[in-house]
């Protein structure tokens, strides 16, 4: 860090000398008006033999003024000016007239007493309402900083209007500031070091301080406790002042981020709408060539008089049209569900009969298929989407289905614990693998051990999951061996009506 | 009832469904005529006479649910079916609060499609059954008059309630009755909408009279729409289908894994 302070001193050095060039110039102009009218004073008493009671007056006109405008010590400087005028014409006119007294000490004393009092209580008088002025402009700096970075477009980066409205604002020399998420460096103004260094080094080191001698202020930005870049300005500002700039342009940076971020996840809130638009049109409009293949093929057969390679050939088509049908379903259920806004119409619904419905329903499916359905409270009843429900049972039964071992079972059970119903489909199959045990949930994902088994797109589970978390459940899958697989749904017993 | 005389207007926007149905109607012995919009139907059915229509729902033009209501305005009786898709629930209940006789989901089988047209048919043509003549539909038997119901022949035990549902499904074959339909015919108009409670009553019929109640036979579900009861015909297309999946089964053991 102090190898940042070597080339400032030396840069700013001879800034400095400038500037005490200046202070000594005025200071001398002040002091010298001050005891030209002193003199000016002083001869006019001597002439003027009836002024003489009140030079010391005539004195303190004078001294006060300076000590208002120009500080205690030109005030200083100016009585003692005074007292040795006075003390020279006091001396000049004993010599004509005898009864004055050349130096009266008492006189002398009070005068000098009471031009230094004033002189002192003027000047503090003037640096106070001095300060009052300064602190008042840059608390309207302040002001005009907010106010601009409240209406400043977010939608680019802010750092550089940032440095510049700083730069403008608070008429500073030179402004940079660093962002530290970005490793950008913005700057405004002139600076005759490297800015990148500078505020680098002050992120790096966290250093805030404030240099009087250069005239350079540093503060780390924050937001909390974590730093988040730095900013170093050269000008004239008060350290309270610095610390305000600071806290506004990282909460600038935050609000700036926090923007982004809500615009990222609207465009791809967007970008999902428009894919879960396009698959379910895509999907209705593949309806009506597979309705008119699945009655030409079914057609072909139902007229008859093919032979046994044509009729094969013929329900070839057929089965296939159903399985492009059935894969078109689950696109257009998976759009639906990722549309915008699934309204659930939670009502209270008798699980038992639940999952005899969606099993009846799937009658075709399981046709070659064990069912037992296990649910030992009869009376059980859940609020829930039935529509929801359905489609969750439907894709495990769907599921269970393609991986059961032919001859085997497969069990629905439904049971109330603690404050959820836990939905499961048990099945023995293939074992899924550990790693694979979350991700099966994910849509278009395929277990390595499964992708080549049996025919199936990675979307039924995905839609299970997202039936499950429409009620605020969630899913999971228990694999083993011998236990078989099982998938489960815990749904909370008083799910909460709401729309997503 | 003979085959040919059977009149088909089939009304679809889409001109590949129409053809992909009119070869193998004509071919099994159907007259068959088609029209693209539900306006063009109205007309042929003003000027010329059908045995039943096949209906869309989705078409352009006045839509497959006006056309229908404006062809009960002046053919109550005039079997009509209605082509939906699978999602399109709240229209197939709307079809058949409008009096469509049934619908087929796209994309159909032609065997689906013509046991359908067929079932519709005969029943329009079928002589009126007496209010409480007995009721035989494969293995059950209802008695209207005695409240009773045997399965083979043994007697099944039912609540009053659920007789009735047995019977307004019963007495109607092959139909589905949407759920408001059978609520209101059993519980009066103001349950119309209790659809939970009927479950429960459906699930403890299936009990009583199917014999794998996960996969019944006879009382079948509409998804979102109603239940049917399964008439003679479908017993028999269904026992084939199960003899046909058992045989395919039985091929390929394992193959499901």
């Amino acid at each position: 860090m102090s190898g940042a302070y070597i080339p400032l001193r030396s840069a700013f050095g001879e800034r400095r000398l400038r500037a005490a060039g200046a202070k000594t110039l005025l200071f001398s102009t002040e002091c010298a008006l001050g005891i030209v009218s002193v003199l000016v004073v002083g001869f006019l008493t001597h002439w003027l033999q009836w002024l003489l009671p009140v030079a010391a007056l005539l004195y303190l006109l004078i001294i006060v003024p300076v000590a208002l405008w120009c500080g205690f010590w030109q005030a200083t400087v100016v009585s003692l000016s005074a007292v040795g005028v006075q003390s020279y014409f006091t001396t000049r006119m004993a010599s004509t007239n005898p009864a004055a007294d050349p130096a009266n000490p008492i006189e002398l004393f009070a005068f000098i007493l009471t031009a230094l009092v004033i002189s002192r209580l003027s000047a503090r008088v003037t640096e106070h309402g001095r300060s009052s002025d300064s602190w008042g402009g840059q608390m309207q700096d302040l002001y005009e900083f907010t106010r601009r970075t409240l209406q400043m477009n977010l939608h680019v980066e802010p750092g550089l209007q940032l440095a510049e409205l700083v730069h403008e604002i608070f008429a500073l020399e030179a402004v940079v500031i660093f962002d530290a998420d970005l490793h950008e460096i913005y700057q405004a103004g002139y600076w005759n070091v490297d800015p990148q260094e500078l505020a680098q080094n002050v992120y790096y080191f966290e250093s805030s301080d404030d240099d009087a001698e250069t005239g350079i202020a540093r503060r780390v930005l924050r937001l909390g406790n974590v730093p988040i870049g730095s900013l170093v300005i050269r000008g004239d500002t008060s350290p309270l002042t610095n610390n305000a700039m600071a806290s506004l342009i990282a909460v600038t940076f935050d609000r700036y981020r926090a923007f982004a971020n809500e615009s990222r996840i609207e465009t791809e809130r967007q970008t999902e709408q428009l894919r879960a638009t396009v698959l379910d049109s895509l999907a209705h409009e593949y309806k009506t060539p597979l309705t008119a293949i699945r009655a030409a093929s079914t057609g072909l057969s139902e007229m008859g008089k093919l032979s046994p390679g044509q009729a094969d050939l013929v329900s070839l088509i057929s089965e296939q049209t159903d399985l492009l049908n059935e894969l078109t379903t689950k696109l257009l259920t998976t759009a639906r569900l990722d549309a915008d806004e699934v309204i659930v119409h939670a009502v209270p619904i008798n699980v038992a009969s639940l999952i005899d419905e969606v099993v009846a329903s799937m009658s075709e499916r399981l046709a070659a298929m064990k069912v037992e359905i296990d649910v030992p409270d009869d009376e059980l009843v859940l609020c829930c989407d039935r529509r929801l429900m359905t489609m969750l049972l439907n894709q495990y039964i769907d599921n269970a289905c393609k991986y059961a071992i032919y001859g085997t079972a497969i069990t629905l059970r439904a049971v109330q614990s603690k404050r959820e119903v836990v939905f499961s489909v048990h099945s023995f199959g293939p074992v899924i693998p550990i790693a694979d045990r979350e991700r099966i949930f994910d849509r278009y994902y395929r277990s390595s051990n499964s992708s080549n088994r049996a025919p199936g797109t990675g979307i039924g589970l995905s839609v299970a999951k997202r039936a499950a978390t429409i009620h605020n459940g969630y899913v999971w899958v228990a694999s083993d061996q011998d236990e078989g697989n099982t998938f489960y749904a815990a749904i909370p017993a008083q799910t909460q009506k709401r729309e997503s | 009832m003979n085959q040919a005389a059977i009149r088909i207007l089939a009304v679809d926007d889409e001109p590949a469904i129409r053809r992909a149905l009119r070869a193998p109607l004509l071919e099994l012995g159907f007259q068959f005529n088609e029209a693209s919009r539900g306006e063009e139907a109205l007309q042929l059915l003003h000027s010329g006479a059908y045995d039943v229509v096949l209906l869309d729902i989705n078409m352009p033009g006045i839509g497959g649910i006006e056309t229908l209501r404006r062809i009960r305005a002046f053919a109550p009786r005039l079997p009509v079916l209605m082509l939906t898709v699978r999602d399109g629930e709240e229209e197939k209940v709307e079809a058949l609060e409008l009096g469509a006789d049934d619908y087929v989901t796209k994309p159909f089988s032609t065997r689906e499609l013509i046991a359908r047209i067929r079932t519709a048919v005969r029943r329009v043509h079928a002589p009126a059954r007496a209010e409480d003549a007995p009721i035989e539909i494969g293995e059950i038997r209802l008695i209207p008059s005695k409240r009773s119901v045997t399965k083979r022949l043994l007697p099944v035990h039912l609540t009053r309630k659920e007789f009735d549902i047995l019977y307004c499904l019963m007495s109607r074959a092959g139909r589905v009755i949407s759920y408001a339909k059978l609520l209101t015919a059993v519980w009066g108009a103001d349950c119309r909408e209790e659809v939970e409670y009927l479950r429960t009553f459906v699930r403890q019929l299936r009990k009583k009279i199917e014999d794998d109640p996960s996969k019944p036979v006879y009382l079948l579900t509409d998804v979102y729409v109603g239940y049917r009861f399964a008439d003679a015909q479908m017993l028999q297309s269904n026992g084939d289908e199960a003899a046909l999946v058992s045989n395919e089964t039985d091929q390929v053991p394992g193959n499901a894994s």
